[in-house]
């Protein structure tokens, strides 16, 4: 326990400290805002319609988690290999400390600096809200929001953008995460096969039409299930509770197991 | 603590032998460990350190066999390390990084933990540096601040693995000082192709060439092995062919040099008394020598 809360304090406190884990966000919400983003007027015009507050923090948190995960996984992907290129690497893996429970506390420490900031702008923006609309319920359906939505996928994508770059460049993996997120979250089923609006989608999409029961201002925004005339249908049950609850779970077991190939790697190269 | 090292044998990729059938004994005190460039001190070091597994053979360190995750972790309770190349934190300063790996040592108690690091960072003379970022520091600084880390959980066993390169001439006096003062009832194994800090701190040493281990014994005896076979010759042109120039200084007629050479290199060589160096160069010429000798298969006189 001690090595695992040292490793996570110590991994927090480096990262947060990097500018560019503010600024990479920061300026991703700007870029938005500035080519027409509709994230603030959705909130805060009336005649968008967004006065209920659990639609508009969702519909909030879904806009922040369809783009934001793509400079967080970039800002990832050097944590785990700077060990041995900065060549600290053989001074902690001499140490009593195990390191498989180094890797978790190096994980979840560099996780949670990363997210901070994008959790502060989601707070940001919903205690405005909250505060113009008189609405503060919104504070609650944000944490709801950020915990069933947005926290499995950004696990996920912590998780392989700490393995993955052990298997390639960083810059390389950078490049192929920014094709996968499109691909496999942006893109629509019907015009190619993609994991958009599968299980295994870490926008969110189970969570926010199963456990969440929103489908947009209209009702009619479906971002699970099946799809006619889309392949891999197989990945997209219908959004019950169930596979609402599903889709955490296997976003939160590939997040895992990623950690263990990625650990299982680095043992092999060492030893 | 004792090392006791038996037919080990490392290679990489199923080829390359770093280290081929070692046996060697390690004491406790200071103990040099010296070799070329590529003879396998390193692959050693981190072996014993933990880091990497044996392909062959036995290891064990304080009676503890590292061959198992029970064993190194053991050893690694008792162990400080200070790597060839070290590499710190750049973002973290020099108190919060050896807090960092205190804490990975075990040192769970804060205000223990805390007085050691204060302690140490008085003894490396960096307590006016302690909060500075460490990516301000220069090479021997950062040295400095590697031999604290590795003193940090009061260690029965030191590795240090070429602590002196890259070191300014005071700064390589002050490390030195410092190792053999820790010494004591410890075992201190310094890794190093320089042979002069093996000369200054060291009364037993082992050389390791191409894997193998091909000396153990005092380093008076390491000297001894150079006894009538160092000479300086001045001449004003070339080095004469034979034996190995250890040192070539500017003389008024020509150059001096200090050769290692089993007979009289010229007619006007004057012998030397031997020096470790000396004994060095004599031995791994040797070796070679016989290396050679064993691989075009020549035969002894009849």
């Amino acid at each position: 326990m001690r090595t695992f809360a040292a490793t996570l304090r110590y991994e927090f406190r480096m990262q947060v400290r990097k500018r560019s884990v503010w600024l990479v966000p920061a300026l991703t919400v700007l870029l938005v805002l500035l080519i027409g983003g509709s994230l603030l007027r959705d909130l805060f015009d009336a005649a968008e319609g967004q006065t209920v507050a659990k639609a508009a923090m969702i519909q909030l948190g879904l806009q922040l988690s369809a783009l934001l995960p793509i400079g967080y996984g970039c800002l990832l992907a050097d944590r785990l290999i700077r060990d041995d290129r900065l060549r600290v690497a053989p001074v902690l893996d001499a140490t009593p400390a195990r390191p498989g429970v180094r890797l978790l506390g190096k994980y979840l420490g560099t996780a949670v600096a990363t997210a901070l900031p994008i959790v502060a702008i989601y707070a940001a923006l919903a205690v405005a809200y909250a505060v113009h609309w008189g609405q503060p319920a919104a504070l609650g359906w944000a944490l709801a929001s950020f915990g069933l939505m947005m926290v499995p996928g950004l696990l996920f994508v912590a998780a392989f953008a700490l393995a993955v770059p052990l298997t390639m460049p960083a810059p390389l993996f950078r490049v192929l995460f920014v094709g996968y997120w499109i691909w496999g979250n942006l893109v629509p089923p019907d015009m190619m096969p993609t994991l958009t609006g599968s299980v295994i989608q870490p926008v969110g999409g189970y969570p926010v039409n199963a456990l969440l029961d929103h489908y947009g201002m209209d009702g009619d925004l479906q971002l699970a299930g099946p799809v006619p005339g889309a392949t891999l249908n197989f990945l997209r049950p219908e959004p019950t509770a169930l596979a609402g609850w599903l889709s955490i779970a296997i976003l939160l077991a590939l997040a895992a197991a990623a950690l263990a190939g990625g650990q299982a790697l680095r043992t092999r190269r060492t030893r | 603590m004792r090392i006791e090292i038996s037919g080990l044998t490392k290679t990489f990729r199923g080829r390359v032998a770093a280290l081929d059938g070692l046996d060697l004994v390690i004491p406790t005190g200071m103990f040099g460990l010296l070799g070329a460039n590529g003879a396998g001190k390193t692959t050693l070091m981190r072996i014993l350190a933990g880091l990497m597994r044996p392909t062959k053979g036995r290891v064990t360190v304080g009676g503890h066999d590292i061959g198992t995750g029970a064993g190194r972790t053991a050893v690694q309770r008792t162990l400080g390390y200070l790597p060839q190349d070290l590499g710190v934190y750049p973002d973290l300063t020099a108190r919060q990084f050896l807090d960092y790996v205190a804490l990975l040592k075990g040192m769970d108690e804060r205000t223990a933990r805390r007085r050691r690091v204060a302690e140490l960072l008085e003894v490396v003379a960096l307590t006016e540096n302690a909060d500075r970022r460490l990516r301000g520091f220069s090479g021997g600084m950062r040295q400095r601040v590697g031999i604290a880390q590795a003193l940090l959980a009061d260690p029965q066993l030191l590795i240090v693995d070429e602590p002196t390169a890259g070191l300014d001439p005071e700064e390589r006096i002050r490390f030195r000082t410092l190792l053999s003062q820790f010494a004591g009832r410890r075992t201190v194994l310094l890794s190093t192709h320089i042979v002069d800090d093996i000369a200054q701190t060291c009364r037993e040493a082992a050389v390791l060439a191409k894997g193998r281990l091909i000396f153990r014994g005092t380093v008076d005896e390491l000297t001894r092995r150079a006894e009538g076979q160092v000479w300086s010759v001045v001449t004003g042109g070339p080095a004469p062919p034979e034996g190995t120039v250890v040192s070539a200084l500017p003389h008024e007629t020509g150059m001096r040099y200090r050769i290692v050479a089993p007979t009289r290199p010229n007619p006007q060589a004057q012998p030397l008394e031997p020096s470790l160096e000396d004994g060095y160069i004599a031995l791994t010429g040797a070796a070679q020598t016989t290396s050679r000798s064993s691989s075009s298969g020549a035969t002894r006189p009849g």
